[in-house]
């Protein structure tokens, strides 16, 4: 089991740079990576991905701001402007990229969890909810010779 | 068939066709005591006698001993042996009561059977001979009892309480029958019915195919219901109306439902149109139930599956109804066989009620009447 979260937290791995390089207007990527990590072991449920949506597109404005503004010194309302549409198109792109992140990473752990116990569960489950016709039909006599 | 096997003894008036079916084939003797005892009127019913009386026409050397009350009967098997026979059926029960015993013993006789069976062709309570039609000789199809003289027909149709209905009914003997694996019951593909009326307007059976289409139209498109209309002498003493509906499936499986008006003087009267929409419910929910065999014919098919040759036969069910239940409990006395028995519930492809997969391994019953030619 342990070996296999390993390798899903890898492949993960892999799937988020590779959708944070697709998108071409990120320009701090490695930032980008490191952080999604922390926040996929923050985030595991998804009622609080609002607001911690919400903390990430602050933690890292100033960054995209200064990035941003190295590159246009000269008027700052535009780059206040262009900046504010970067932020919202940054803000879906996460949005969705979290999406995934919480759905593929934790769900597929919670579904590997102890999949022998849980497919024993099921069996004796089922044992119990359906009636054992040969018994109903036959009287207890057929269960010695079973 | 005249080994000298114990008897077996009951008490009580149920399932007494069965068992008197079961010990003709098996050929072990039957004591049937307390018929009936605390009754009022006790002992065995006239269409009961009428029943015993039939068997001992088709069988030879048979030995019936009933009580001065009619409480306690035994009953000694000879051997099956056909040939043409006639039998007044009576009017209390209709002529499938006793078609659907002598289906289960007409393919072991030394002579092939030809009976004309005359009473109640259609009433509420048996299989009518409609019904036994369309899905039991295709069921005994399947086991390999065929051939020209394979046959069931209404020659008049009788409603109760008067009767006067007359069936025909021909089947050809076989040595073993063939083992069946009926797992698949495939998807319906048609619906045929008969509306049928005696006696009354033949607009009722016009107002029956309405109301029943009304309902069933909506599911598939070939649909066909006969409309039978008999006349005169062939119209029996009694009117009367009804429906019997089947669905066929793409893999040759019968499933049927039926309905008939009150008979004449008894309870109110029945609505042609309430009879079409409640008899296409029926059907819809005999579908529901679904399986290989329709629930009228489980016992027979599972008795064929037992008197199979040494075989592995399985068979698809529906639900299985409190009478095949009593019937397998019977198989096992008479002949020590138990079925294995699985349930399967119904996956996403595989829609309607739960289903129940009946496996056997036949005893190899060969049937020992028959000359050889």
């Amino acid at each position: 089991l342990v070996q296999t979260n390993g390798l899903s937290n890898s492949l993960n791995l892999e799937k988020a740079t590779l959708t944070t390089l697709d998108s071409g207007h990120c320009t701090a990527e490695e930032a980008f990576a490191s952080e999604d990590e922390t926040e996929e072991s923050s985030c595991l449920s998804t009622e609080d991905e609002d607001s911690e949506n919400e903390e990430v597109i602050r933690k890292k404005f100033p960054e995209s701001f200064q990035v941003a503004g190295g590159q246009r010194l000269g008027s700052e309302n535009l780059t206040d402007e262009t900046s504010d549409v970067e932020d919202l198109l940054k803000e879906e792109e996460d949005y969705k990229e979290e999406n995934n992140y919480s759905t593929e990473t934790s769900g597929a752990l919670k579904w590997k969890e102890d999949l022998s116990r849980k497919a024993a569960e099921a069996f004796l489950r089922q044992q119990q909810a359906t009636p054992n016709l040969r018994k109903l039909i036959y009287g207890t006599v057929t269960e010695d010779n079973e | 068939m005249a080994t000298q096997a114990h008897s077996l003894s009951y008490a009580g008036c149920n399932f007494l066709r069965q068992r008197l079916v079961l010990s003709t084939l098996s050929g072990r003797p039957v004591k049937i005591r307390k018929i009936r005892a605390r009754d009022d009127n006790p002992g065995l019913r006239d269409f009961e006698a009428s029943f015993i009386r039939l068997l001992d026409k088709i069988t030879n050397g048979s030995r019936i001993e009933i009580n001065q009350t009619g409480t306690t009967l035994y009953y000694q098997p000879g051997l099956l042996y056909g040939g043409s026979v006639e039998h007044e059926c009576n009017v209390l029960r209709s002529i499938g009561y006793y078609l659907e015993s002598l289906l289960c013993l007409a393919p072991f006789m030394k002579h092939p059977l030809r009976i004309i069976l005359r009473g109640v062709t259609n009433d509420q309570v048996d299989p009518s001979v409609d019904v036994l039609k369309a899905t039991a000789l295709p069921l005994l199809k399947q086991f390999g009892i065929d051939g020209e003289s394979f046959e069931l027909k209404v020659v008049r149709r009788g409603m109760p309480p008067g009767g006067g209905g007359e069936v025909l009914f021909s089947c050809p003997v076989r040595k073993v029958l063939k083992p069946v694996q009926l797992t698949d019951p495939g998807k319906i593909k048609r619906i045929r019915g008969i509306a049928y009326s005696v006696r009354v307007s033949p607009q009722m059976a016009n107002r029956i195919v309405d109301s029943a289409r009304n309902i069933l139209n909506k599911f598939i498109p070939d649909i066909y219901i006969y409309t039978d209309h008999m006349k005169g002498v062939s119209s029996g003493k009694s009117p009367g109306f009804g429906l019997s509906l089947v669905a066929e499936t793409t893999n040759g499986t019968f499933l049927s439902a039926e309905l008939a008006s009150n008979p004449q003087g008894q309870g109110a009267a029945v609505l042609p149109e309430d009879l079409g929409r409640n008899c296409a419910k029926l059907l819809l929910e005999e579908i529901y139930r679904g399986g290989c065999v329709d629930s009228t014919n489980q016992s027979l098919a599972l008795l064929l599956m037992t008197l199979g040759q040494q075989d592995v036969s399985k068979v698809l069910l529906g639900p299985l109804s409190p009478y095949t239940i009593e019937f397998l409990r019977h198989l096992k006395s008479f002949f020590q066989i138990m079925f294995k028995i699985e349930t399967k519930s119904c996956g996403e492809e595989l829609k309607g009620g739960d289903k129940v997969l009946m496996t056997c391994v036949g005893i190899g019953f060969s049937n020992l009447s028959k000359t050889l030619k």
